[in-house]
């Protein structure tokens, strides 16, 4: 019964543990220690489990960004799932050995506090080895691994954006021409303006220069023709341009003025004759336009 | 030289002359004003046509219009230039005569002369020919013989091609025109020339005519009065300098044919002496519209009697000349402006 009574104590003291003991679990889990060479990410977890009232200082954590002149701290997360810790550290080594090295990560100490108390846990530092990317001495020569030359890009697939960029350009050049055609800029259309042309030429023209009236008129009826016309043509013209029959007596009128005045002798042309050249124009016009 | 109302007074006899021309060989009006106006003008005409379409009896009722002495020829093959000079015969008494033949027979009062199916006749006809027609003068019997108001009017025939002898370029260029007699299409003039009995005679048809109704000596003179008479303004000889133009270098002028390469199509274009008729008939078809100048459409009219025969094609393209050579008058009057 006395041996009871020691043991009991004893015990309850192996039951209850040092203050240490406030973390439940500790484990850091690394990777492989060797077979890195220059650019690889080495990832390291640490798990951790602390008792009730125990919090993890994060600001303990070391700071995301380089640490030296090699080795980088790409991220740290940290998972907190109540009094379990999940903290990922990513590292990026710049190092370039010439030989398989060994490198070390710094340790560095975690700080947890519990009410007004504080205790630190060190992490510590891990040892791996690099390895060059290749030898020291290379000598192509004797084909070895040189530098090759980058890979061709990939082609990418460029159909889509042709058919966008035809498509695009189709509809421009659709606008535009519906443009210039609202504008009246078309070449084949200056057939629709044949009496606008000769009227703007006419008014140019002046008062006494008849020949060069009557031949404006005579180009603009021509040209509407697609031969130059005349007289006896113009029951032909009028099969073609049904829409001109109704000038009938004025063009007649006009073919004979223009026979008398440049086939026969001394006619003098008067106002009256240019005024009745100018309205025959402009009803010509205005058949043009499809007004009248 | 003629005064301005004898001028009218002569249209008018024309224009009945034409009508009666009319009257008498139907459906070919076009043929009968070119012919009229040929011969007012006081050209040669070359007609062509085929078979009894009525060239013999309109060259007969021309004849008989004009008055004046009618000589015909038939052009064969053994046909001799001395044929037409003279001939020679056994008298009543039995003497070997030599007499003036078809040509020199009328002697000055001669106006028409017919040469039927010239195409027959041999080349050395048509050199006598050549003469006669430009100067209206053979010489025979060693001496000179003028004939100031002769006339020539030859035939020939679509139809055949054997046996016959192309005229030379130089006897075509001194015809004036060359006319083409188409049978009428008109069913209704078709009808009326099977069964009126009026056209089975012709002899009586052509007597309807008023003969000498045109006196054939007055026909130079009056000729060279319309030619003085009748105006062409600057801007007509720029247009008939066109249209001859236009005959030497067609492609200039932007004129195409189908299938053709017009820088290769013409030997030669019309000849100078061939755009002078051609004036000197639009001057006359200007005279009968009753005008006192001439409009485009007077040359546009005769253009192509007037030019058909004198455009000489290239040989590539012979085979294809019956319907090139007016294809190329009419397309060159359709593509020069004037004015």
């Amino acid at each position: 019964m006395k041996r009871l009574l020691i043991l009991t104590p004893l015990l309850l003291l192996g039951c209850s543990g040092a203050p240490e003991e406030a973390l439940i679990r500790f484990e850091v889990e690394t990777p492989r220690p060797f077979g890195y060479v220059i650019g690889d990410e080495i990832r390291e977890k640490i798990l951790i489990e602390t008792r009730s009232g125990i919090t993890l200082n994060t600001a303990s954590l070391p700071a995301e960004g380089p640490l030296n002149r090699w080795l980088n701290l790409n991220r740290v997360e940290v998972e907190q799932d109540g009094q379990r810790y999940r903290i990922d550290l990513r590292y990026q080594v710049f190092y370039a050995p010439l030989t398989v090295r060994t490198l070390t990560l710094p340790g560095f100490t975690l700080q947890f506090g519990s009410g007004g108390s504080a205790f630190n846990k060190e992490i510590p530092p891990w040892r791996f080895t690099m390895s060059p990317l290749r030898d020291l001495a290379v000598k192509s020569a004797e084909g070895g691994a040189s530098i090759r030359p980058d890979s061709l890009p990939p082609q990418l697939d460029t159909r889509q954006a042709m058919i966008l960029i035809t498509a695009g350009s189709g509809a421009a050049a659709a606008a535009a021409g519906a443009l210039t055609f609202l504008y009246g800029y078309f070449p084949a259309l200056r057939r629709r303006t044949l009496f606008k042309q000769a009227l703007k030429r006419l008014s140019r023209i002046p008062e006494k220069d008849m020949a060069e009236a009557l031949r404006t008129v005579h180009r603009a009826l021509n040209a509407l023709n697609r031969q130059p016309l005349y007289q006896r043509q113009l029951a032909g013209f009028y099969e073609a341009h049904p829409e001109y029959r109704r000038l009938d007596s004025q063009l007649n009128w006009f073919f004979n003025y223009s026979n008398h005045y440049f086939f026969s002798r001394n006619v003098s042309a008067t106002a009256l004759d240019r005024q009745k050249l100018t309205a025959l124009c402009q009803a010509c016009r205005q058949i043009e336009r499809g007004s009248r | 030289m003629m005064n301005d109302a004898e001028l009218i007074q002569w249209r008018e006899r024309a224009l009945r002359f034409e009508q009666q021309l009319n009257q008498t060989v139907i459906g070919i009006q076009p043929a009968v004003r070119q012919i009229v106006i040929a011969v007012f003008a006081r050209g040669h005409v070359l007609l062509e046509g085929h078979v009894g379409v009525g060239k013999t009896t309109l060259l007969r009722a021309v004849a008989q219009g004009l008055g004046g002495y009618f000589e015909r020829i038939e052009g064969t093959i053994d046909l001799m230039p001395a044929d037409l000079i003279y001939y020679t015969y056994l008298d009543e008494n039995g003497r070997p005569r030599v007499d003036p033949g078809p040509l020199l027979k009328q002697g000055e009062r001669l106006s028409t002369f017919f040469f039927n199916e010239i195409n027959r006749a041999r080349p050395q006809v048509h050199s006598l020919l050549l003469r006669a027609m430009a100067e209206r003068s053979v010489n025979a019997f060693n001496r000179e013989h003028a004939m100031p108001h002769f006339q020539v009017f030859a035939d020939r025939n679509r139809v055949e091609r054997q046996e016959t002898f192309e005229l030379p370029a130089a006897a075509k260029d001194r015809f004036m025109m060359e006319i083409r007699i188409e049978r009428p299409d008109d069913e209704a003039l078709l009808e009326q020339l099977m069964f009126d009995p009026r056209f089975h005679d012709v002899d009586r048809l052509i007597a309807g005519i008023d003969p000498g109704g045109i006196a054939y000596d007055r026909l130079n003179d009056l000729a060279q009065t319309v030619q003085e008479k009748i105006q062409t303004s600057p801007k007509l000889r720029r247009y008939a300098l066109d249209l001859w133009q236009a005959t030497q270098d067609p492609a200039r002028y932007g004129i195409h044919l189908a299938d053709v390469d017009m820088k290769q199509l013409l030997l030669s274009g019309a000849s100078p002496r061939g755009m002078s008729y051609l004036i000197r008939a639009a001057k006359t078809r200007a005279w009968l519209e009753a005008r006192d100048y001439v409009l485009p459409e007077d040359v546009q009219a005769i253009f192509e009697v007037c030019t058909r025969h004198r455009l000489f094609i290239n040989p590539v393209y012979g085979y294809r000349k019956e319907q090139l050579v007016p294809q190329l008058a009419a397309a060159i009057l359709q593509q020069v402006a004037a004015p």
